[in-house]
């Protein structure tokens, strides 16, 4: 057995908890029913290993095998990691049509033209998400399986998302993807975090959506006949339409970079000041969208909610470069230079 | 549609005020000595007492005003602290983060029996260990050696004690093993500029050293504690860095950036939302100095006049610039900053928590953080 294979055996016992071991391996379906029997998940990684690497023996099995079972893993346990949104721009008129036969082959040949050694790795999920394995090699190497760039990407949909990915690497995953999927262009969604599920639920939008009622917002202040239960309803109305209703996608960072002006009546020598105050924002929750829904609601936020924060379910995207826009009061939002 | 809303969970409103000054609990009679039980020793004044003439514009008595840190204090000047201390008791002291504690003043500590120390404490953790208690060491067979040193230079008042360093080397028990660089544990106790009346009139016997910062195994330090409580009958409490304590640090560090570039002006702060929202507020450098100066020059445009002035900084100074702070951060995200607390500050001069745990990475700033720290650990001491 060689180095390669050895090492990815090891990487793998020694990764995947050993619960999770044991359904990862049936599925992989390429261990006989004794085999898998034989095998002892209380043991220590260690003996695991060994176990895994005689088996492998045993069974002819090589590294294109086991990079198939590094797939299911990941596949079903998507959440680590740090993922990485992108957006394809521009589309052609046949971009709609491309399906998934015409995609993989395409994807595999545009990338093996710009990289002379890859391995690439195509698998179609339940979700209508593709998933594609990419191990890197050059001219000199061979393809390195022990760290691989995981991409999905939603079919009808322009959503790319990435993990493990090199600068050296992204231009060439660009090129690829664009000319697969028949766009023109291809860019950083500025969206990122640990879960693929959150991200791409928050970008595709697919988590409840609250709508405005025919309750009149914002509510006026000193408005004596409204109660304090209903104060309570409509701030939670807001509340919800800003960030949404029922369970959120679990986000759990967003940054700001801002370089605006200050501006405080009570400070002239700042307000007068050209330059921006720069500063940098970061937001950190386990559930960030829910923790800015409480605020909203409770009143730890004033409402209306600012656009700055609402601008991340509205816009799907939680990195954002605030500078001032003209002469207007507060900031406003400006894509930044890509 | 209200039915799905309605499934929400969704907390109380709290607004918070935050109060400028240190409060300590109300059980506590400041003036009246309450008897100490312990072998009749019995501190001659309370340090609150002896804040009396600490500045009180509203004209308060002296029991209420005394409960505040000092209003005002000297602007930060790199201290040649570099100079005096020995360099390699520094490096020991910086770029390690510390736990802190207050210790109320040892009964008949003497500098000169540090040896004697070193060999007591060593043989207070071997017996500790005998008895099973918690000393988390991989080998069992380690012996422990334990060195105190008196580290000099560390204050320029004549009422401060001497700094006393503490450190603790695991010595494992096979031959051929060097000696690992590292102390297992280390820990220190000092007094800067600490309040002189209240200094003088401690007896004789008594050695004040209020604040003990400690690094390493948890173990290991609860024994050293125990083991001063013993000999010097003394006590130990968490210190928290007060949220007026970690904004003052904010402004003095601000303060010293044309001399020393602080990098960054840190922020981390915490907002009761469900579940808590952490707010990471970096300001850049340059930014936070303009904001800090704006709100200096504003003093001087309001008559705080003369030289004296200018060394000051006052509470309000300190006040004004992270009510700046604030505001920024409320104009752009309409959250106020005040309805949650302050956890964290950190420039590269150095960083501090609220919960106690502080670093200088600095050593040219040291004396002014820890003059702010040992107000705090004198505060804090009960009685």
């Amino acid at each position: 057995m060689d180095d390669t294979t050895k090492r990815l055996v090891q990487r793998l016992v020694k990764r995947i908890p050993a619960q999770m071991l044991r359904t990862t391996l049936d599925k992989w379906d390429r261990l006989t029913g004794e085999q898998k029997k034989s095998m002892d998940f209380t043991q220590s990684k260690w003996a695991l290993t060994e176990k895994m690497l005689d088996l492998c023996e045993v069974n002819g099995l090589s590294v294109k095998h086991l990079t198939e079972l590094e797939m299911i893993y990941i596949i079903d346990n998507p959440n680590k990691g740090m993922w990485y949104a992108f957006q394809l721009m521009d589309p052609q008129d046949d971009a709609h049509s491309v399906e998934l036969m015409q995609f993989k082959e395409q994807f595999k040949s545009h990338l093996k033209e710009l990289v002379r050694h890859v391995s690439i790795k195509i698998k179609k999920h339940t979700d209508e998400a593709v998933w594609i394995r990419i191990a890197w090699g050059d001219t000199f190497a061979r393809p390195n399986h022990l760290k691989p760039t995981y991409v999905v990407h939603y079919l009808q949909s322009p959503y790319v998302f990435v993990t493990s990915l090199t600068l050296k690497q992204k231009p060439l995953l660009s090129q690829a993807l664009v000319l697969s999927t028949r766009y023109q262009a291809i860019k950083d969604a500025n969206l990122s975090g640990r879960k693929l599920t959150a991200i791409r639920d928050l970008l595709m939008r697919k988590y409840q959506q609250v709508f405005p009622t025919k309750y009149p917002s914002p509510l006026p202040e000193n408005n004596p006949t409204i109660s304090s239960i209903e104060t309570f309803f409509v701030l939670l109305q807001m509340a919800c339409e800003a960030f949404g209703g029922g369970m959120l996608p679990q986000l759990q960072s967003a940054v700001y970079k801002l370089e605006t002006k200050f501006r405080d009546n009570s400070n002239k020598t700042m307000s007068e000041r050209e330059e921006p105050f720069k500063c940098v924002v970061k937001f950190a929750s386990t559930n960030l969208l829910e923790s800015f829904r409480h605020c909203a609601s409770s009143g730890i936020a004033s409402t209306p909610v600012t656009p700055l924060l609402s601008c991340i379910p509205l816009k799907g995207r939680n990195y954002f470069v605030i500078t001032d826009n003209g002469p207007g009061p507060s900031s406003q939002m400006r894509q930044p230079q890509n | 549609n209200f039915n799905t809303v309605s499934s929400i969970k969704v907390g109380v409103c709290v607004c918070v005020c935050v109060c400028v000054c240190v409060t300590s609990s109300a059980t506590r009679t400041p003036l009246n000595n309450v008897g100490v039980q312990r072998r009749s020793k019995s501190y001659r004044l309370s340090y609150r007492s002896c804040l009396g003439t600490a500045a009180s514009r509203l004209g308060l008595t002296p029991a209420l005003t005394a409960r505040r840190l000092n209003t005002s204090r000297r602007a930060l000047k790199p201290h040649g602290v570099a100079e005096k201390v020995d360099p390699e008791q520094l490096a020991l002291l910086v770029k390690t983060e510390w736990q802190l504690s207050y210790v109320t003043p040892l009964h008949q500590f003497r500098h000169t029996q540090l040896k004697s120390y070193s060999r007591r404490l060593a043989a207070f953790i071997a017996a500790g260990k005998q008895q099973g208690l918690a000393v988390a060491v991989e080998n069992p067979q380690t012996t422990f050696r334990v060195s105190f040193s008196l580290v000099e230079g560390m204050t320029e008042s004549a009422d401060d004690a001497e700094t006393v360093l503490i450190q603790i080397h695991a010595r494992p028990s096979f031959a051929g093993q060097d000696e690992p660089q590292r102390p297992a544990w280390s820990g220190w106790l000092t007094c800067v500029n600490g309040n002189p009346d209240y200094l003088r009139s401690l007896p004789k016997d008594f050695t004040c050293l209020p604040l003990f910062g400690s690094s390493g195994a948890e173990g290991l330090g609860a024994l050293v504690k125990s083991w001063f409580q013993q000999s010097f009958d003394c006590c130990f409490g968490p210190l928290e860095v007060s949220h007026t304590s970690l904004q003052w640090l904010m402004a003095l560090w601000t303060n010293c950036h044309t001399e020393a570039s602080i990098q960054h002006l840190k922020m981390i702060w915490t907002l009761p939302a469900v579940p808590p929202l952490e707010v990471t507020y970096t300001v850049n450098p340059e930014d936070a100095w303009e904001l800090w100066r704006s709100v200096r020059k504003q003093k001087e445009n309001r008559g705080g006049g003369g030289e004296e002035e200018e060394n000051c900084i006052d509470i309000e100074e300190v006040a004004d610039f992270v009510q700046g702070l604030k505001s920024h951060f409320y104009r752009h995200f309409r959250l106020d900053l005040s309805a949650g607390s302050l956890n964290q500050v950190s420039t590269a001069l150095g960083s501090a928590k609220h919960s106690g745990r502080m670093k200088i990475s600095n050593s040219r700033y040291m004396t002014t953080t820890l003059t702010l720290l040992t107000e705090s650990a004198l505060l804090k001491m009960p009685i």
